[in-house]
């Protein structure tokens, strides 16, 4: 199995701050030690790497997660779904699945 | 026979809210409304009526107005009815403001605050109810101009607990809201006499000009740059992309 994490640059040059948070959450739980690759999907360079990836992929939105398996490939573009699914963890945090949900629907803005 | 969130939403779609709540309460025993202390009182008006079949809560995140709170106790004794005030995580919100003080949604997005005082209180109510009913409408705000009468949530609902989610209100207007509401003498919050056409929590809602949609008057800071998490892959050539099995 190797796993990949593309997290993404701002069109400004920034750092996107969902890509930090979850990269510090794979740190803190030592997850990061099951990531093969970390890929950076840089706005302003649609050759990067992670650009390229996402684009042949079809995938809209950052950070992800590629998980390629005899042959397969998945994506997740939620953090608490990979690291359940694929990483085998619990839950975490309440408030990480929470942030997870919120992220994923940002049309949640009705509650 | 499983419930067809798509079947009702095609037969409900022009009800009106009485309608569809008798059908809500019909098809799911344990049901809740989520009240936010704005407009839809008129959903609880309309819940009373059906008796103690719906449950009613409303999220306190601990940072809404207080003509906010004087609304929920007011509603509560009108109406005679349980509101179940959801409360968030304490260790959470402690954490929170420890590390990032108490209005570190203005720096650092609405996101990390509302997840900790809304989503996962939410979550928990929902964990236990096979449908919930909310207050969205179409005319609300231009994201929400596709919201169904019925629909599976797609947020909330697990491989193992499907949640069915009703929207009543939405196709009506706002203008049919406070017809509603003045028609039946429905008691309202008195943010809506000072310009508040959303109500949410103090910090996070303004008063909204009479030409904005509603929504306009919440986390206002952060129009600019509320599309961070897309991937702004337009200058990929289109044939570039190909469809992927996504797993989230
Ligand atoms: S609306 Fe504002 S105060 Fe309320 S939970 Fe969200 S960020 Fe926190």
């Amino acid at each position: 199995m190797k796993i990949t994490f593309v997290k993404k640059i701002l069109a400004d040059g920034s750092p996107c701050r969902k890509c930090g948070d979850v990269q510090q959450r794979l740190d803190e739980s030592g997850q990061i030690d099951h990531i093969d690759e970390v890929l950076i999907a840089d706005e302003r360079d649609a050759d990067s790497p992670g650009m390229r990836l996402a684009a042949e992929l079809g995938v809209a939105r950052a950070p992800f997660f590629v998980v390629e398996d005899g042959g397969e490939r998945r994506v997740y573009t939620v953090y608490f779904k990979f690291a359940k699914e694929v990483l085998g963890g619990g839950e975490g945090k309440a408030s990480d699945a929470a942030r997870d949900i919120l992220d994923d629907n940002p049309d949640l803005d009705y509650v | 026979m499983a419930y067809e969130p798509e079947v009702a939403a095609a037969k409900f779609a022009e009800a009106d809210p009485r309608d569809v709540l008798a059908h809500a309460v019909d098809r799911f025993e344990r049901i809740a409304l989520s009240f936010s202390g704005a407009e839809d009182v008129a959903l609880v008006d309309m819940v009373a009526d059906l008796g103690d079949k719906v449950q009613i809560f409303c999220l306190d995140t601990g940072r809404l107005h207080p003509e906010t709170y004087r609304f929920l106790e007011k509603v509560r004794d009108h109406y005679g009815l349980d509101i179940e005030l959801m409360f968030p995580d304490p260790e959470a919100v402690q954490q929170l403001v420890r590390e990032k003080g108490l209005f570190s949604f203005y720096r650092d997005g609405h996101q990390e605050c509302c997840a900790i005082r809304k989503i996962e209180p939410l979550r928990r109510k929902l964990a236990n109810v096979d449908a919930w009913i909310t207050g969205q409408r179409r005319d609300q705000s231009p994201t929400r101009a596709e919201v169904p009468v019925v629909q599976q949530d797609r947020a909330f609902s697990t491989p193992g607990h499907p949640l069915v989610k009703f929207n009543p209100l939405a196709n009506w207007t706002s203008a049919q809201v406070w017809d509603y509401i003045r028609e039946y003498e429905v008691p309202y919050n008195e943010l809506h006499e000072r310009g508040f056409k959303s109500i949410g929590c103090e910090p996070c809602t303004r008063p909204v000009a009479p030409h904005e949609h509603e929504r306009a008057g919440r986390w206002w800071w952060e129009a600019a740059t509320q599309k961070e998490c897309g991937l702004h892959i337009t200058n990929i050539r289109e044939d570039d992309i190909k469809p992927a099995r996504a797993s989230a």
